[in-house]
């Protein structure tokens, strides 16, 4: 059931030199080379072949090349402690140039400094998914995190917001000091928030300060021109939902189609829409379902100032049976049999 | 429904036919993909087989070496991965549906393989409420193609589209003895014609067997086709004949499979359902179903039994 890695399996070769944390001991050629070939030739009385009476536990062959990282995990003491803090080492396995630069550093000597400073801000049973995430961490050294995290004092973020920056992003410490400032300004200019807004932003998401600013573009130009929000909307949504800048490009489309589906076809208007930014990451077809059987019901009503008002959520939040019971005031399986009418 | 507590059994039991409810506008792969995708996290979630152990001889060799039986780490799966992946499952459809239709897909898991290869071959009939709307025709005679043609329909009644309804019914099932493969003038064709409805020749030959209007409320109607080896394209070109015919003209609007052999509307998992127990259970009926019913596998003659 193994899938062969062709880019991996060349890449994962583990050479002698950089033995130091696997517990690899001489070779089985350094005993047959330390008399000469010619020598070798004529004595019969040093060929493997024989019976020795000496310790031989030391000497082990050499790691075959390999596809990944089980192989050598019973021979390293790190691959297991690493395990053993719950990293998930076969999503790391999948990225060659990381697995090279792991297998090359000892846990004693590297990577514990590093994981202890990690655990003031991540608590353990987080740790292991934070390090899957970024194994990277483990590689940098422990003056570049302090720097940066004074950069963050500079700038008036509380401890707390630093914890929790950190804690929900596991790349953001990998940013040099210049790239974050740079990044920061660019969502003070772009947006016009003052010094706490963006500090409510960085702390609310911190992803988004680490995006790729591509996208972040791409989805403002979706935002402002497309779903026609003005400046004002723009920041209140923002600051309210910042995930709905984290859509990447195949799913830019999806998130104006569902828009589409609510403004023009449902026809809510932009204030409601601002009041619940939730509408927008919602999958259309639920949507599409919910509001299609209202309407057959005729109880598709959105207006907050007329009766039998439905509120935006419902047509997105708990599952179908608390809809039915709520808002449709049906059973269940009729709302299953108009599904299968779609 | 059965509760399963081993992922190990619920695999060696996930072998059949299912019967789900394809929802519009997603091609029957990413159904597939879906469905595969919730068995494998269903299945991952489940407790499976404990870990193995290791044997390890250690100790200087010039001395009596101790035997130790060690937790063996690369069959974590935090080292090797999840104990079920994707490439595990084999899953195929018996016969494909359109990207914009909807209704019932049968799809085979495992050794279900081998039954939608029969399913196939065995050329069932299918059944489709056809939507359509009149006052437009579009270039690919769907909804999402360019308009080329606009025109009224006011003077279009249920007797007028019955009628030309019933005129196409009785053209297609005339063709169908010509495409039946045999010689018009024979005994056989005789023998044959008189047990009833029979099938096509080969398998790319489409053949309608009914079409009916079960709903009119202009511009919209819908027509309910009985049809053998169709494909969606070929059942907006009927609709758009229609129009044409009615001396108007009209477009598709959606296609919904609502019955496939014996394999019916309340059978299929709608996309809420597609979890391991759900599946399983569907899995079960099926197999009921197709036990109950020799002839779908394995139909005796050309004639139209199901």
């Amino acid at each position: 059931m193994f899938s062969l890695k062709m880019d991996l399996c060349h890449l994962v070769r583990l050479t002698i030199a950089y033995n130091a944390n696997i517990t690899m001991r001489r070779n089985l050629s350094s005993v047959v080379l330390a008399n000469s070939l010619a020598e070798v030739k004529h004595d019969q009385n040093n060929t493997v072949l024989e019976s020795v009476s000496e310790d031989l536990s030391e000497v082990t062959p050499y790691f075959p090349e390999s596809f990944n990282i089980a192989a050598y995990v019973n021979k390293s003491e790190t691959l297991q402690n690493l395990v053993k803090l719950n990293v998930n080492l076969s999503k790391i396995e999948k990225k060659p140039h990381i697995v090279n630069k792991l297998l090359k550093m000892d846990f004693e000597k590297d990577m514990k400094e590093n994981i202890f400073f990690i655990k003031d801000f991540v608590d353990s049973e987080n740790i292991g998914n934070y390090i899957t995430k970024n194994p990277l961490i483990l590689c940098e050294s422990i003056e570049n995190f302090q720097v940066r995290i004074n950069y963050l004092q500079s700038k008036s973020f509380s401890n707390l917001q630093i914890h929790n920056i950190i804690a929900r992003n596991p790349f953001w410490l990998m940013f040099s000091t210049e790239r974050i400032d740079k990044r920061l300004g660019y969502f003070q200019n772009k947006f016009s928030l003052n010094g706490n807004e963006v500090r409510l932003l960085a702390t609310k998401q911190p992803k988004i300060i680490t995006y790729s600013i591509h996208h972040i573009n791409t989805n403002s130009f979706v935002v402002k021109e497309e779903m026609g929000f003005n400046d004002e909307e723009v920041k209140t949504l923002l600051l309210n939902k910042p995930k709905i800048w984290m859509t990447s490009k195949p799913y830019q489309k999806s998130l104006l189609e569902r828009f589409n589906y609510l403004h023009n076809v449902i026809k809510i208007p932009h204030s409601s829409i601002l009041h619940y930014p939730n509408v927008l990451l919602c999958r259309n077809f639920k949507v599409k379902q919910r509001h299609m059987f209202l309407e057959t019901l005729g109880r598709a009503q959105y207006d907050a100032n007329k009766e039998n008002y439905i509120p935006l959520k419902a047509l997105i939040e708990n599952t179908d049976s608390e809809f039915c019971k709520n808002y449709a005031k049906c059973n269940v399986d009729d709302f299953n049999l108009f599904l299968k009418t779609l | 429904m059965v509760k399963i507590k081993d992922a190990a059994l619920a695999y060696k039991i996930l072998n059949g036919l299912i019967c789900v409810y394809k929802p519009a506008c997603v091609s029957v792969r990413q159904v597939q993909h879906k469905i595969l995708t919730n068995l494998c996290r269903d299945l991952n979630n489940l407790p499976d087989r404990p870990q193995e152990k290791r044997v390890e001889i250690v100790g200087a060799t010039n001395a009596p070496m101790k035997v130790k039986l060690l937790p063996n780490f690369a069959d974590d799966p935090l080292v090797c991965g999840p104990r079920y992946i994707q490439k595990d499952f084999r899953c195929s459809w018996a016969t494909h549906l359109g990207l914009f239709s909807s209704g019932i897909l049968l799809l085979g898991i495992n050794d279900g393989t081998k039954l939608t290869y029969l399913l196939n071959t065995a050329r069932l009939t299918r059944a489709f409420k056809v939507h359509g709307q009149l006052g437009k025709a579009t270039d690919t005679y769907f909804w999402n193609g360019r308009t080329m043609e606009r025109s009224t329909y006011g003077h279009v009644s249920r007797e007028k589209i019955d009628r030309i309804v019933a005129n196409m019914q009785a053209a297609h099932q005339k063709t169908m003895y010509e495409l039946s493969g045999l010689h018009i003038d024979s005994q056989t064709t005789y023998e044959m014609a008189s047990q009833g409805l029979i099938r096509p020749a080969n398998s790319k030959l489409p053949v309608v067997y009914g079409i009916k209007c079960i709903h009119f409320a202009p511009p919209n109607f819908t027509l309910e086709v009985q049809s053998v080896n169709e494909y969606d394209k070929y059942l907006w070109t009927l609709i758009h004949d229609l129009g044409v015919q009615l001396k108007s003209t009209a477009h598709c609007t959606g296609v919904q499979c609502i019955r496939h052999g014996k394999f019916d509307i309340p059978l299929a998992l709608l996309r809420k359902h597609w979890t391991l127990d759900h599946i399983l259970n569907n899995m079960d009926e099926c197999r009921q179903l197709l036990e109950d019913n020799e002839n779908l596998l394995k139909p005796k003659s050309a004639a139209l039994s199901v």
